[in-house]
């Protein structure tokens, strides 16, 4: 008896320890994140969180949110909606984060905001453009891209004033990609070109080869693929192998990374993608931040490593002007907030859906990734048409 | 219709038949070693992609062409089969079904988490051969032919020294009765670490083979391990033949759903075929394992 009430003594005295100091230790403000770190969207899941945590180093080296140390807390959502939203649920109710950021992908962070609007917590979306997930009426994520429905607006209109009308249109079964379709769909229409092949392929597609040989029995001159970027390298080259050609080539995200051009070589010349951010874009602090970003990581930032970053600034931004890190004083800071961070403009509608900033358009000529579109922000010209390959 | 041309037609077939040639040679190795010992090894498609990334490394940093890389790469894998047999595998030869699936589970998880360490979970390629032959309208892609046309040999070839060949036919007599093959002087434990060698060797060769055509990342294996299944089961459950067929079968069935309805439905069709089969002919293909 004795021996055990000792026992349950030592008990409390070593649970008391384990417990006092976690109390005691110097105030933080903890921002929670997923982060695609493993399948098909690790390359841009940790490009973003590179971008994110070099805010959080950079803010602490400042002095920290409201004079205290920001400490970031994340976790891998394998590129899943369905992970993605366990890992939020656990990091608003587990780990009790003050402060959070989404995930990469528009489905990842379709099935996690609606986790933070069930706890009614505000999110900093960036990585997520499908205009889906600000159309249902939640109150709590706010976001940095561009909507995905615009993104093959320019390449459109380009196409047309070249006087092209055959479009052909692939895109992946995702929400992301669904919205990228949309928006061509739609603008085709108001362009009056004709959409002669439309069809979707399965997340985990990796042979284009039967779509590539339909694509091509119908004559397309525009060929769009909203697409990531595994399945943009591995259409491009299929499209090769089957001597599909069209004059224009778009394709969402892949084209806009580094690693497609990496990966494909000389066949990414000439091809078209949307991007939401360039180092050479002429936005304070851009520069700046590309430079930083290659000397700490070795490699040059794409647009997810700048969202990254430019959601830490975002959520730094509106911290600052609710002076606080209460959720109904940040919803409303971020709703009315309207900055201009490395990323570009930031500035929302009453959704949260992100309408500030522009998109643009690059294309890879001679090896390197030049801005075409808009003309008042390009770096090249557009190079037309595309370069058979069998002429290459 | 312009699908009903017959140059696509022919170009479908075509390339049904290249991406048939490798789901082959991969489902062949797979159905040996179930063959063999009655092991479902879950590891198969992770010693695909130690083939892939060996075939990429080589690339990277010697420059080496796949093709050649072959020659380096099969005979490293054999051995490591070879040696994963007698470490790990000989434990659970003849054992519940459960301890090989959860053994061979272990070793594709170890590998998976290896391959995640080395190279992240990025998507690699090998773009050492790009481009393709055109014969009128059919362009055939060449690193596909190449692929296909060493896939269906290599698979030949193992059939062969099966048929034929001395140690085949003691592979084969072990895979029937290895009570008897043991009293007629086979050492059964050597013969079963030859197979899994050869089994992890032409997977090996199909991932060399996969990394010419694909891009890849450690956790590609789901995606073909899921394939190879249906495959062998299409085909018949330890019937080495009967995965030719099978892998052939359910490139060119891959091939044309996709060019005539979608690639959705074309990554639907392997399990559809199951099912199929499974209803018609349960044994597979070529199956008579279970029939008495």
């Amino acid at each position: 008896m004795k021996r055990q009430s000792l026992l349950s003594v030592l008990f409390s005295l070593v649970l008391a320890f384990i417990i006092f100091p976690a109390v005691s230790q110097a105030k933080e403000i903890v921002v929670g994140a997923s982060a695609a770190l493993t399948g098909k969207y690790a390359r841009n899941g940790q490009d973003q969180l590179d971008g994110f945590n070099m805010w959080v180093e950079e803010v602490n080296a400042r002095g920290g949110l409201l004079g205290e140390k920001v400490r970031l807390v994340h976790y891998d959502d394998e590129s899943t909606p369905a992970t993605g939203q366990k890992l939020y649920e656990k990091l608003i109710t587990d780990d009790k984060v003050d402060l959070l950021i989404g995930p990469y992908s528009s489905d990842v962070a379709m099935a996690a905001s609606t986790v933070a609007e069930k706890y009614n917590f505000p999110m900093v979306s960036s990585g997520a453009s499908a205009t889906e997930i600000w159309t249902r009426g939640y109150k709590n994520i706010f976001g940095l891209y561009t909507p995905g429905s615009t993104y093959m607006e320019q390449v459109l209109e380009y196409a047309k004033s070249k006087g092209l009308k055959r479009v052909a249109l692939i895109y992946q079964n995702t929400a992301f990609p669904r919205d990228v379709a949309n928006g061509v769909r739609a603008k085709a229409k108001a362009l009056k070109m004709d959409l002669v092949f439309d069809e979707e392929y399965g997340k985990d597609s990796t042979d284009f080869t039967s779509t590539t040989i339909k694509i091509k029995s119908k004559k397309a001159e525009v060929v769009i693929g909203a697409s990531y970027l595994p399945d943009s390298t591995a259409f491009v080259r299929q499209a090769k192998e089957n001597h599909l050609y069209a004059k224009i080539f778009a394709f969402a995200v892949g084209p806009a990374l580094p690693d497609f051009g990496a990966n494909l070589g000389l066949d990414a010349e000439g091809i078209m993608g949307n991007t939401h951010w360039e180092p050479t874009l002429n936005i304070p602090g851009a520069k700046d931040f590309a430079q930083r970003y290659t000397k700490k990581y070795g490699r040059e930032p794409g647009y997810h490593a700048a969202g990254g970053y430019g959601a830490g600034q975002v959520l730094e931004a509106a911290v600052k002007k609710a002076n606080s890190i209460d959720k109904d004083k940040l919803r409303q800071a971020l709703t009315e907030l309207d900055t201009v961070t490395a990323f570009g403009r930031y500035k929302v509608d009453s959704n949260g859906m992100q309408i500030g900033k522009p998109g643009y358009t690059v294309q890879w000529i001679n090896g390197v990734r030049q801005l075409i579109l808009p003309a008042k922000d390009a770096t090249a010209k557009p190079v037309y048409p595309f370069k058979d390959w069998s002429k290459r | 219709m312009e699908l009903l041309d017959p140059a696509i037609l022919l170009q479908l077939l075509i390339s049904g038949l290249l991406a048939g040639a490798l789901y082959a040679l991969l489902a062949c190795g797979l159905n040996l070693v179930f063959g063999v010992m009655r092991v479902i090894n879950l590891a198969h498609a992770e010693l695909m992609l130690v083939g892939a990334f060996s075939a990429y490394l080589l690339y990277r940093f010697f420059g080496l062409h796949p093709v050649f890389s072959l020659v380096i790469v099969v005979p490293a894998v054999f051995f490591f089969g070879y040696y994963l047999q007698r470490v790990l595998i000989e434990r659970v030869v003849g054992q519940p079904l459960l301890s090989s699936l959860l053994a061979t589970y272990g070793v594709s998880i170890i590998l998976v988490n290896i391959g995640l360490l080395l190279f992240s979970a990025d998507y690699k390629s090998v773009p050492a051969m790009q481009g393709s032959i055109l014969f009128g309208e059919i362009a055939i892609s060449k690193p596909r032919a190449v692929a296909g046309l060493i896939s269906v040999a290599l698979t030949l070839a193992i059939y062969f020294f099966l048929e034929r060949a001395h140690l085949g036919k003691a592979v084969r007599a072990v895979a029937e009765q290895p009570q008897v093959a043991a009293i007629c002087g086979i050492d059964v434990r050597r013969i079963r670490m030859l197979t899994f060698g050869m089994a992890a060797a032409m997977a090996a060769a199909a991932g060399v083979m996969l990394a010419m055509i694909y891009s890849f990342s450690p956790i590609s294996g789901a995606d073909f391990i899921q394939k190879s299944f249906a495959i062998i089961i299409i085909g018949g459950m330890g019937n080495f033949a009967g995965a030719l067929y099978g892998g052939l079968l359910l490139g060119v069935v891959e091939s044309y759903v996709a060019g005539f309805s979608s690639s959705q439905w074309a990554e639907a069709v392997a399990y559809l075929l199951l099912v199929a089969v499974l209803l018609i002919r349960p044994t597979g293909l070529k199956g008579t394992a279970y029939v008495k």
